[in-house]
């Protein structure tokens, strides 16, 4: 980039692989990025990625990357201009946009006022049918469990119980009956309190089986939004995505233009100024309902990247700096191309729950190759610490047709190996191999109606049993490792061996520059 | 060069012998059963191999973890490969009745006392970890004995929380 930087110094209050993908996109422009960091995460790839590094203290989230004061006190002290939140932690709490205004610094995001407006379910919910956008029938606010389960009754099981601040399936629940509900509510409202803080709860009719299409758009300050076409995530296990595409299989130009009409005009009726995400669901009869907009940088941002050949984060940062999308996109094709999907590389069991896992990554082999992008928050030797997210990385692919990416995807899942503690690659590509997902045969409740894509062999009654080839890998593997003394060895401690080729695999970096 | 491991598979103890025969070829035992491969280390850790003789595709494996439990990921799969002597905590092998934390976490809810009667499935103990709540139950049928912790505790992976003594059948 010739032009000048939209900014001198950002920085960047996140972690793991969102926090390593938005200081490439800094760099590109030209902007020096901050790192903050737990103690837990001192080395984590963030920070050794990032231009200065200040250190927040404290494990949990909210000893750190929430606690408002410090990383304002962070941004003071490093001399950054702006803040970029990435997604969850902060990034959709207005409290912070305001304190990050007040404190003289530019929030990279969406304002304030926009941000409330959309935040919360109920006063989005409202937004949109004031903007001609068709919602799920339901309740608006939480006036308590007995009216809620009133409501509930009277809308008919199933229903959804949803938190009224929520996002990404927190304190979210399908109740398939009567009796359960006040049981649902109370596990909802628990969830919810620990997520965001505020245990409101709502209940709205279940669409089943639905779709779950959303609608990326970005806005700039002049009150022009433009809508990057659609997502589809209907790979979901307890509301939580798991696999992300675009474009969708079964979206038609025709619903792409209403569906992006309908989030611009929401958008617009907001006056929104940075990157969003309005999420719908999509009966079998193609008609859609609004379910929320989530005022941030998605976690599945790049499968739009790829088709539509745009860079989100630079956009974000060049309309917060008050670049106009006219000029920004002039003479860009924005018609989504060729196809995408992304895989959530998770630190987590699906064959045994979905039991997260903490712990020392021994080795870590990532795919790369043509139309192979990952965006990665850890390496080999990083220890997981247990207070986070436990999403370890993205893999996501492009190729000119679906059928191919899904081949690609399939693929590059076999290249991936992140050993030490369990991960869902295993699940990520038994779901690609499946047909129904090969057919686009999908929808938000598929994993729930095919448990057997969790529980992988021990589904069969004969848990992995491994033939003579895979014991001879292993102990060539072994003797291997002992012979040469690099990776992949048996060590009774836990091996750190290969983790220096963190210097090597993240450019830019430098020695601990602690700003504070 | 030679190398002797023993691993668990279907039940069975499986002693596999890796013997270097010259170069990049070993001779490799595994039970009854002899095979010869080439092999050799890559710098990212993997190992090339390839099965001589049977027109075989080769591949790259790549293994971590410890002599007891070696985790292996080779054509595109993961294995967790256990040797005979070791009995894994937590969700693997034959439940104890133990209930153990699956990770660190704090106890949200205990849903048990010492001398209540459980089922296999009922759930225990809710514990949240990694922002998700996680329901535990014993994995038999019994009597509780003893409850170690109290709602809001924060728990170290593979802290007993609940004894259950199982019931006799």
């Amino acid at each position: 980039m010739a032009e000048q930087p939209p900014f001198q110094r950002v920085l960047v209050a996140n972690r793991g692989e969102i926090a390593v993908r938005v200081m490439r996109g800094l760099r590109e422009l030209g902007i020096e990025s901050v790192a903050v960091h737990s103690d837990a995460d001192e080395k984590c790839a963030h920070v050794l990625a990032a231009d200065h590094v200040v250190a927040l203290g404290g494990n949990t989230a909210a000893e750190s990357y929430l606690d408002i004061d410090k990383v304002l006190a962070a941004a003071k002290s490093a001399g950054a201009q702006a803040i970029h939140p990435g997604y969850g932690f902060l990034s959709e709490n207005s409290a912070f946009v305001r304190a990050v205004h007040e404190a003289g610094l530019v929030f990279i995001g969406p304002n304030a006022d926009a941000m409330d407006r959309l935040g919360g379910k109920k006063a989005a919910r409202e937004e949109a049918v004031a903007a001609g956008v068709s919602v799920i029938p339901g309740t608006e606010q939480d006036a308590g469990d007995e009216k809620l389960i009133e409501v509930a009754k009277k809308i008919g099981m199933p229903v959804m119980l949803k938190a009224s601040a929520g996002g990404g399936g927190r304190g979210m629940r399908r109740v398939e009956r009567e009796e359960d509900l006040a049981e649902a509510l109370a596990a909802g409202r628990r969830e919810a309190r620990d997520s965001f803080g505020d245990d409101r709860m709502i209940v709205e009719r279940a669409v089943f089986p639905a779709r779950h299409i959303e609608i990326q758009f970005i806005a700039d300050s002049h009150g022009h939004v433009v809508s990057l076409h659609e997502r589809e995530c209907s790979v979901q296990r307890r509301h939580q995505k798991v696999l992300e595409e675009a474009p969708s299989a079964v979206i038609s130009e025709e619903l792409r233009q209403q569906m992006g009409a309908a989030a611009i005009a929401l958008a617009k009726r907001v006056g929104y100024d940075n990157a969003g995400t309005c999420e719908f669901l999509l009966d079998a009869n193609d008609e859609f309902y609004f379910l929320e907009v989530n005022t941030r940088l998605q976690v599945e941002h790049p499968v739009t990247e790829l088709v539509t050949g745009v860079d989100l984060v630079h956009l974000q940062l060049q309309v917060a700096a008050g670049g106009k999308l006219e000029e920004l996109l002039a003479g860009h094709d924005l018609t989504p191309r060729g196809h995408s999907i992304e895989a959530r590389i998770c630190a987590e069991s699906p064959e045994q729950g979905y039991i997260p896992a903490a712990g020392l990554l021994e080795l870590v082999r990532e795919a790369h190759g043509p139309g192979i992008r990952v965006d990665s928050g850890v390496y080999t030797g990083w220890e997981v610490p247990p207070f986070y997210d436990s999403m370890l990385a993205k893999l996501i692919v492009w190729a000119p047709n679906r059928a191919m990416a899904c081949e690609r995807l399939s693929q590059a899942l076999g290249d991936t190996a992140y050993l030490g503690i369990p991960t869902n690659v295993d699940f990520l590509r038994r779901i690609v191999d499946d047909e129904a997902f090969r057919t686009a045969a999908i929808s938000t409740d598929m994993l729930s109606q095919r448990p057997e894509l969790a529980a992988g062999d021990s589904a069969t009654g004969n848990p992995g049993a491994p033939d003579d080839h895979v014991l001879a890998a292993a102990v060539l593997c072994q003797a291997l490792a002992r012979q040469s003394g690099g990776g992949g060895g048996a060590t009774s401690s836990g091996s750190t061996q290969g983790s220096t080729a963190v210097w090597q695999n993240l450019n830019g970096f430098r020695l601990f520059e602690v700003t504070r | 060069m030679k190398l002797s491991r023993e691993f668990v598979r279907d039940g069975e103890t499986v002693a596999v012998q890796v013997e270097s025969i010259d170069g990049n070829r070993f001779r490799v035992r595994v039970g009854d059963n002899s095979y010869e491969y080439d092999a050799r280390a890559l710098a990212d850790g993997g190992v090339r191999i390839q099965k001589l003789g049977d027109d075989s595709k080769g591949s790259v494996a790549y293994g971590a973890g410890s002599q007891q439990s070696y985790m292996l990921r080779v054509d595109g799969k993961t294995h967790t490969l256990e040797a005979p002597a070791s009995r894994r905590g937590g969700g693997g092998g034959v439940s104890d009745g133990t209930v153990r934390a699956p990770m660190t976490g704090t106890v949200l809810e205990i849903m048990c006392k010492p001398g209540d009667m459980v089922e296999a499935d009922q759930t225990l103990v809710v514990v949240s970890a990694m922002k998700m709540e996680h329901k535990l139950s014993a994995g038999v049928a019994g009597t509780v004995q003893s409850v170690a912790t109290e709602n809001g505790a924060t728990v170290d992976q593979g802290a007993e929380l609940v004894i259950v003594v199982p019931a006799e059948s």
